[in-house]
């Protein structure tokens, strides 16, 4: 049922001009395309120095609270970038990448992500005033730091494999892949 | 010097062999590590620079933000670099007639000089002794570097 939705969704996207122009323009979407992999630098490059930090790899000698504090708009910046080049990229090919496995999996940990950041700022909010000086964070904020770092990853990689339609519904699927993938009977 | 005897070399070795034979390989170990080396080198290159630019961290002695950054530059470099080979090495003969591969590899040659040979060195003592104009125009240019590095390696995929 969703998926017959979301199918009929991205065909309603799909015939709309403005994603018709951005997909058949060679330099607009392989611009937004740049744009996209060049904010990654930005936003994920930001999370990955306070991820670190946390874990005690990088500036362990500058206040833990003062990186996250200071990176934080940065990163932000760069994720809005993100964000919309991202909606764009969705726009412009709405119906194939509907029905890839990998952007499903790709919005999935992007929740996960989401909530982890959550727990992490109000955990980090709660306590840096008793540790933030120390080398390392606490225990579960460096639990949190490493599945951000490895919810991250995996968003990088999932969204690379977009491209490759080994999974893609007109291949021969088994059952649940093909609902996971959003197949839909013709 | 004729360079496509070696390019032509470079598909038939062991690593242009797994690139060329397992495409989840390419897309896992080459590309994906390739894009989240890049993350990290972005990171480390903003880092420094925008605390050269007096952007972020102005409480933080930027001589400790360029130190502990440049030591997170060289391991990206190192994967991005080693992962590049890799992923070249299974498509070698459609790099070397690709416009876009060579500008990449330029524009990384140049960021890599500018890193080792120019700023490093002139970063190297007291930050306050320097001309402040200087500091700004060698962060800038780091900048435009490393970001004409990404953005020439994207559209390798998109030519040729």
């Amino acid at each position: 049922m969703i998926n017959e939705m979301l199918v009929q969704f991205a065909e309603w996207l799909y015939a709309t001009g403005g994603s018709r122009a951005i997909e058949e323009s060679f330099y607009l979407y392989n611009w937004i395309e740049t744009t996209h992999v060049l904010t990654i630098m930005v936003c994920l490059g930001m999370l990955a120095f306070i991820d670190l930090r946390m874990l005690g790899y990088a500036l362990p000698n500058v206040s833990a609270s003062t990186i996250a504090d200071r990176l934080n708009v940065p990163m932000m910046i760069g994720f809005a970038l993100m964000f919309i080049t991202g909606l764009l990229l969705f726009y412009a090919k709405p119906t194939y990448t509907n029905q890839s496995i990998w952007f499903r999996i790709k919005m999935v940990l992007l929740v996960v992500a989401f909530f982890n950041a959550i727990r992490f700022h109000r955990h980090m909010k709660a306590s840096a005033s008793t540790w933030c000086n120390e080398p390392r964070a606490p225990f579960n904020l460096r639990v949190s730091a490493a599945l951000s770092l490895g919810l991250w990853a995996g968003v990088v990689t999932t969204g690379r494999l977009i491209a490759y339609d080994w999974y893609h519904c007109y291949r021969d699927l088994p059952g649940w892949l093909s609902a996971a993938a959003g197949c839909v009977a013709d | 010097m004729e360079l496509l005897p070696f390019f032509e070399w470079a598909e038939t070795t062991f690593l242009g062999y797994i690139g060329k034979t397992y495409g989840g390989v390419y897309a896992t170990f080459g590309q994906s590590l390739h894009l989240m080396a890049l993350a990290v080198l972005g990171g480390s290159v903003l880092v420094a620079d925008l605390r050269l630019l007096n952007v972020i961290m102005k409480d933080v002695p930027s001589e400790i933000v360029i130190e502990q950054a440049h030591k997170w530059f060289r391991i990206a470099l190192v994967i991005i670099i080693s992962t590049g080979v890799f992923m070249a090495a299974a498509v070698a003969q459609r790099m070397y007639h690709n416009d876009f591969f060579w500008a990449k590899m330029s524009a990384l040659l140049v960021g890599i000089i500018f890193v080792f040979a120019i700023k490093r060195p002139l970063l190297k003592g007291s930050h306050a002794d320097l001309n402040p104009i200087v500091i700004k125009m060698v962060a800038s240019a780091s900048i435009l570097v490393w970001f004409s590095v990404a953005a020439t390696g994207r559209w390798i995929g998109f030519s040729g």
